[in-house]
């Protein structure tokens, strides 16, 4: 029997990339909701999801408006679905406490109690982040996070409470949490068409104002391609797959050290004629407290590039001092023919083309544009 | 290795003192005066429009004995138009370029007597310029076998109608001078070590803050090395006067103990170009601070961009 499957945040640069997924490996038929204002930008997204999922999908297809930091957003959607995506969320790691909590906690507990309210659904799947457990170091299992955490930023925080609610509230859901890595590339090309706080961080790196880099060397960073993430995501979607929390991410051993990446990155940057020329030097690394008072003195300098190249890598900063290991033994065991993980070289394919691109600034050579421009 | 010392130390400043308050109501900055008050920045000095980087100059050297004579004079400049005392009118007039090549270092050594001296220039290493002048009086004196003493000067003003506000940092009219000589007492000069990246000669505020953290701990690390001297042996670090969040930063990534960066004329000099050093060293100087033996770190970073960085040890008997 085909399924009905809803995705939140649809037109979302993960949420797309999930929905083209679903398309192509199953029969699900797709409700997709996005946030839209009024009418024009519905019809704005719903062109866009056409064209972004092609010609033949719409008879698949079914967009809904809906803005879940509204009370029953979802009620104009039939509750005869099998699964939830949820993916709508606010993923900025500068984002403020309130609109973190309303986005992404309060939002969550809405889509659930939609959920609850579905008798047919076998999965609820909520798109969290690895980084939902704070400031744990050490080994982390694929469970719900317990007792009290400190979380290096509100983002990191309202997806924690989010998970929460889910686990606390809603324990009678087949819900499952996939928390997710950092996505630095589409694929294993290093495509980059949305940019995120990785590829703004090397961007400060490349123009030279950014010259100290918060963190231990040794920090394993989990990165990702969208592609790796969105077929995890079908993947968990199925009603074959056990519920629970999820690490969908590279395994540990496949983790890269903060400082190979750096050397990655310059290895990269040093291929380019201008960047040489400029001679600028490989970050030093610093404590956290160093950081903290780089970023608390260069509030006086205002608008200031250099300023704002600090604070955007001030909210993640802490977490570079606070490696993890992520078990993903219950991914891998739901997910056994997952891909490897390509490491450094998807550091430096997203890095070439970052590089080649000026940060989408330039047309890729495959005339690809990105859908955002770097904050 | 013949060794060279450094001896006695003078600075004028701009006539015209006033607040970063002043600064901002008269439109000379770009950061709010709330901003660079927060950087440190109290007071500044600007020269009245017939006050000259020369006078400010040769008010530097007159603080300093050089009755004696000199063997040498070397002249630096951060702005090259500072490195000369002609008429552009007189050259408009009658189209002649030697209204163009009347040297201030030339003028210098007429109106002190110093008739022995020769002249050098230097004008293409920023705010560096006096530890350049250093490093190249160390040179000569090395070289030069008869000579015993190079008196070393920067001098700059800003031109009227200019900001006075570099990467952030609040500026002042100002100049300084010193001696080095063959002989003791004073502080021997130990090493000096420079770093110019050309890739960056036309380097953003930007781009020369971002730089900062990045070259400054090489140009230190490389110039201790030089030395044969660890951070640990450096008793005091006299820097330029820029921010003082930034060496208090620094302080960190160096392993420097704070309290040992002596950058005490800061809320009141501001950065006055290639002067802060000689400004700053005089004040550990006259506060009694330095003991024989200790060493000092001098470091200063420039448009150009140009990094130096010296290191001194006192002597018995500094005056």
């Amino acid at each position: 029997m085909t399924r009905r499957v809803l995705v939140t945040g649809a037109d979302g640069y993960l949420g797309l990339r999930t929905v083209q997924r679903l398309l192509a490996e199953t029969d699900d038929r797709l409700v997709l909701s996005v946030r839209a204002a009024d009418r024009t930008e519905l019809a704005d997204k719903k062109s866009r999801l056409e064209r972004e999922t092609g010609t033949t999908a719409h008879r698949r297809v079914e967009v809904v408006p809906a803005d879940l930091t509204e009370d029953a957003p979802l009620a104009g959607v039939a509750t005869d679905l099998a699964c939830i995506v949820h993916a709508a969320a606010r993923t900025n790691f500068d984002i403020g406490r309130d609109t973190a909590r309303r986005v992404n906690a309060d939002a969550t507990a809405r889509v659930a109690e939609f959920a609850a309210a579905c008798p047919r659904l076998d999965r609820f799947l909520f798109l969290s982040t690895l980084v939902s457990v704070g400031c744990r170091t050490g080994d982390i299992a694929e469970t719900v996070t317990e007792g009290d955490v400190e979380h290096a930023n509100h983002y990191e925080w309202s997806k924690e409470q989010a998970e929460r609610r889910l686990a606390e509230r809603f324990a009678h859901l087949p819900w499952s949490i996939a928390r997710l890595s950092t996505i630095v590339a589409d694929d294993d090309t290093g495509r980059v068409t949305q940019y995120n706080a990785f590829h703004n961080t090397l961007k400060m790196l490349f123009y030279g104002l950014l010259s100290l880099m918060p963190g231990l060397p040794d920090t394993p960073l989990y990165l990702a391609t969208a592609e790796f993430t969105a077929r995890g995501i079908v993947r968990l979607t199925r009603p074959e797959t056990v519920g629970g929390v999820y690490h969908l991410a590279p395994s540990p051993d496949e983790a890269v050290p903060l400082g190979d990446v750096m050397n990655t990155v310059f290895d990269i940057f040093e291929r380019d004629p201008a960047f040489v020329r400029r001679r600028l030097l490989r970050p030093e690394f610093c404590d956290l407290g160093t950081f903290a008072f780089m970023v608390d003195a260069t509030r006086g300098l205002g608008a200031s590039p250099a300023a704002g190249a600090l604070r955007s890598v001030a909210p993640f900063s802490e977490q570079m001092f606070r490696p993890k290991r992520f078990d993903n033994s219950r991914l891998r065991a739901s997910w056994p023919d997952a891909p490897a993980a390509s490491g450094l070289p998807l550091v430096a394919a997203t890095c070439a083309t970052l590089v080649g691109t000026r940060w989408g600034r330039n047309p890729a050579p495959n005339g690809v544009t990105p859908d955002a421009v770097p904050q | 290795m013949k060794s060279t010392y450094l001896q006695d130390l003078a600075f004028s400043l701009g006539a015209i003192g006033g607040s970063v308050k002043d600064a901002e109501r008269e439109g000379l900055l770009r950061s709010s005066a709330d901003d660079l008050a927060a950087a440190g920045f109290d007071r500044h000095h600007r020269c009245p429009p017939d006050e000259t980087a020369y006078d400010l100059a040769r008010a530097a050297v007159t603080g300093l004995d050089v009755a004696d004579g000199v063997d040498a004079i070397i002249y630096s400049t951060c702005l090259p138009g500072n490195g000369s005392v002609g008429d552009p009118a007189a050259f408009a007039a009658d189209r002649d370029v030697k209204h163009l090549m009347e040297f201030p270092a030339s003028r210098l050594q007429a109106d002190f007597g110093l008739g022995s001296a020769v002249v050098f220039g230097l004008s293409q290493q920023g705010c560096t310029g006096m530890l350049g002048a250093l490093r190249l009086a160390d040179a000569l004196l090395a070289r030069e076998s008869g000579w015993s003493r190079v008196l070393c000067v920067a001098a700059d003003r800003f031109p009227a109608d200019a900001v006075y506000e570099q990467s952030y940092n609040l500026i002042s009219d100002g100049a300084a001078a010193c001696v080095v000589s063959a002989a003791p007492p004073g502080l021997r000069l130990v090493a000096a070590h420079q770093i110019t990246n050309g890739g960056l000669h036309a380097a953003t505020d930007d781009e020369s803050v971002g730089t900062f953290f990045s070259y400054v701990p090489r140009l230190v690390r490389d110039c201790l090395s030089r030395a044969g001297l660890t951070i640990g042996d450096i008793d005091w670090v006299v820097p330029q006067n820029t921010n003082h969040n930034a060496w208090q930063i620094l302080a960190r990534l160096l392993g420097v103990d704070p309290s040992k960066v002596w950058q005490k004329s800061l809320p009141e000099t501001a950065h006055a170009i290639s002067a802060d050093n000689i400004i700053n060293l005089k004040s550990l100087r006259n506060a009694g601070r330095i003991r024989p033996g200790e060493r000092i770190l001098l470091v200063m970073a420039g448009h150009g961009l140009n990094w130096q960085a010296v290191v001194l040890e006192a002597t018995e008997g500094l005056a």
